[in-house]
């Protein structure tokens, strides 16, 4: 198993105690492309950032790769999340002052396991399966919305993460670019090493997934 | 901050961000070096003053004087009378020779004279000295403009060493004939020997030094003195005047301080409006600095939120924001310095006119490398204060938060 929950139940206290999350018990494969989808308020999102480690407040228990997630240090969490886990975001969030290069290569720098030249034969090697190769010196910010995702992507694949988090990949992106986001991710899965995880209200995907997690009031229907 | 913080990585991070933002970086750069600049100008330049005035004054006159009480004159006439002498030398002698912290000390008669010469007559006083031991009050080589110093005193009887200014109304130079009336009527024909300046012009005006022997003689007076000045080790310790008061009665004691109060006030004012002017500036330059930090991190909350999921911990967000501080700390604190010497060195070459107060021909700067490392190190220090607050809150940005905001 790449990931692994029980009883995992969320609270919010603003603006009065609300229960997010129900019990949520579920397990990730590697090879599994796993849809989460449901109304907004349903909590896929808040779902989605557990299993994404980034909130940790929270009843239950999380393991991803065999890792009790709580009981990691804030350093050693950081540097988990750095090696193990991608993320892709609705609003692809690169960082503008950087090329669309050195976008990808920052998370493989802060790993710091290969050198500067293998880091950037890597990062040019995924840009050329996004076929985003032509755009290697430009800042990210000139880029259109599904070359952003595009860049997204790659990011998120640098440092060969076991596990791929997006949130609502293609929310933000028209019928064509979504269709090729979702390809891209699909694909992540075909060796069978990586699990992909995506909060999503698109039905294409929840439809074209290997696992639904449907999200009703905070519990999971599997 | 580990190992793991410092990596070339994070500086580059850093400098991208600065980058980006040329203009503001620029600024903030700017205002560190203005706040560095002026530190160094306005330190080198009153501590010039402030060294300039005390070199002039404490070489020029000692720390304690002694003198007789000149007892109050009943009769009108100026002509005739003797100088009052001081009585108890023997015991002063004593006194100051066991005190440790009197470094040299030296007898005058001073006595009021009329200096004659070929064009002008002027009413002043003759400092009749002792050569041997006046030179250790006072370095006169240093003074010279022209001529000898005390030297030509002990080779020429009748040899005098005027003030600059003094010569130049009497219109006299070095090799000239003066005649001396003193108040006994008596006249004397005396070898200018000397000129020289102190470059404070209440001693110009007036300074004389001519053999005391010669003096003593004239006046009919032999071994009479009418001042005792002294040297000390350690200025600021005046316990001697104390001292000499309880010991020896009817003198007058006065301390440099008492003499030069002007000018010690002067130098304090000088110290306070230097320090608290430079920090003022500084602390504008470095909140300057905070602002722009402050208002970058709150622009940049996504961006650290990014940083922070992709694997960038608190403290390298601490890092690459206080990086971004020093860079223009570092930055705009060397072009101050550089920037500080140029406006130095020129204020340095500006002629002065020459005021009443101090003859000097143009400004007095001290160009002491101690404080171009200050200068650097408060403009560096500053940045960093200012820098650190923002890095703290940038680090402190939670990325679920920022990421559900959207």
């Amino acid at each position: 198993m790449i990931l692994e929950t029980k009883h995992i139940n969320k609270y919010f206290y603003e603006p009065e105690k609300h229960q997010v999350l129900q019990e949520v018990s579920l397990q990730i494969a590697p090879g599994e492309l796993t849809a989460v989808y449901g109304e907004s308020g349903s909590g896929k999102s808040t779902l989605l950032y557990i299993l994404s480690t980034l909130d940790r407040d929270f009843e239950g228990e999380l393991k991803i790769l065999n890792h009790n997630i709580k009981e990691l240090s804030a350093t050693e969490l950081t540097n988990f999340r750095n090696k193990h886990i991608g993320f892709v975001y609705q609003f692809h969030y690169l960082l503008p002052e950087f090329s669309v290069l050195q976008n990808i290569m920052l998370p493989a720098m802060k790993l710091g396991n290969k050198t500067k030249e293998e880091v950037k034969y890597d990062a040019m090697l995924l840009l050329k399966e996004l076929g985003m190769q032509d755009f290697t010196k430009r800042p990210s910010y000139k880029l259109s919305g599904g070359q952003q995702q595009r860049v997204a992507i790659a990011r998120a694949l640098i440092n060969n993460p076991a596990l791929i988090v997006a949130d609502e990949p293609t929310g933000n992106l028209d019928q064509k670019n979504s269709d090729m986001t979702f390809d891209l991710l699909k694909e992540i899965t075909s060796s069978k090493e990586k699990a992909v995880v995506i909060a999503t209200h698109n039905p294409k995907i929840y439809q074209n997934s290997d696992k639904t997690i449907e999200m009703i009031d905070g519990s999971i229907r599997l | 901050m580990s190992k793991h913080v410092i990596t070339v990585t994070n500086v580059f991070i850093a400098f991208q961000y600065l980058l980006a933002r040329k203009k503001q970086s620029f600024l903030a750069t700017l205002g560190v070096m203005l706040g560095v600049t002026t530190f160094i100008v306005m330190i080198n330049f009153m501590t010039g003053v402030n060294d300039f005035l005390d070199d002039a004054v404490f070489n020029g006159s000692p720390d304690i004087i002694v003198s007789a009480k000149q007892k109050k004159s009943t009769s009108k006439q100026l002509f005739g009378v003797s100088i009052n002498s001081l009585k108890k030398v023997n015991e002063i002698n004593h006194l100051l020779s066991k005190e440790e912290n009197v470094q040299s000390f030296a007898h005058q008669i001073i006595s009021p004279a009329i200096l004659v010469s070929e064009n002008k007559q002027l009413p002043g006083s003759i400092n009749g000295v002792f050569p041997s031991s006046e030179k250790k009050m006072v370095n006169l080589e240093r003074r010279l403009i022209e001529g000898k110093g005390f030297g030509s005193l002990l080779d020429d009887d009748n040899a005098i060493l005027l003030g600059v200014s003094l010569a130049k109304k009497l219109e006299v130079s070095v090799g000239d004939q003066l005649k001396m009336i003193l108040p006994n009527g008596k006249s004397k024909h005396l070898n200018v020997a000397g000129i020289f300046s102190f470059g404070i012009t209440t001693i110009d005006n007036v300074r004389t030094y001519f053999p005391a022997k010669t003096l003593q003689n004239l006046l009919g007076q032999p071994d009479a003195i009418t001042h005792v000045h002294i040297k000390l080790e350690d200025r600021d310790d005046i316990r001697l005047k104390t001292e000499l008061s309880q010991h020896i009665d009817k003198v007058l004691i006065e301390d440099w301080k008492d003499a030069n109060k002007t000018i010690v006030i002067g130098n304090k004012v000088r110290d306070i409006l230097t320090w608290s002017v430079s920090f003022a500036l500084l602390l504008v330059a470095g909140f300057g600095m905070y602002n722009i930090l402050n208002i970058t991190v709150v622009n940049k909350r996504k961006d650290i939120a990014v940083l922070k999921t992709i694997g960038y911990s608190a403290k390298d967000v601490i890092f690459i924001f206080l990086v971004q501080s020093i860079g223009i700390g570092v930055l705009g604190a060397l072009f101050g310095a550089g920037l500080g010497y140029l406006i130095s060195y020129m204020i340095s070459t500006t002629p002065l006119d020459t005021s009443d107060f101090i003859i000097v021909d143009t400004y007095p700067i001290n160009f002491k490398l101690i404080y171009y490392v200050m200068g650097i190190v408060f403009g560096v220090l500053t940045t960093i204060l200012a820098g650190y607050f923002p890095s703290k809150k940038a680090s402190k940005v939670d990325p679920v938060t920022i990421i559900r905001g959207i």
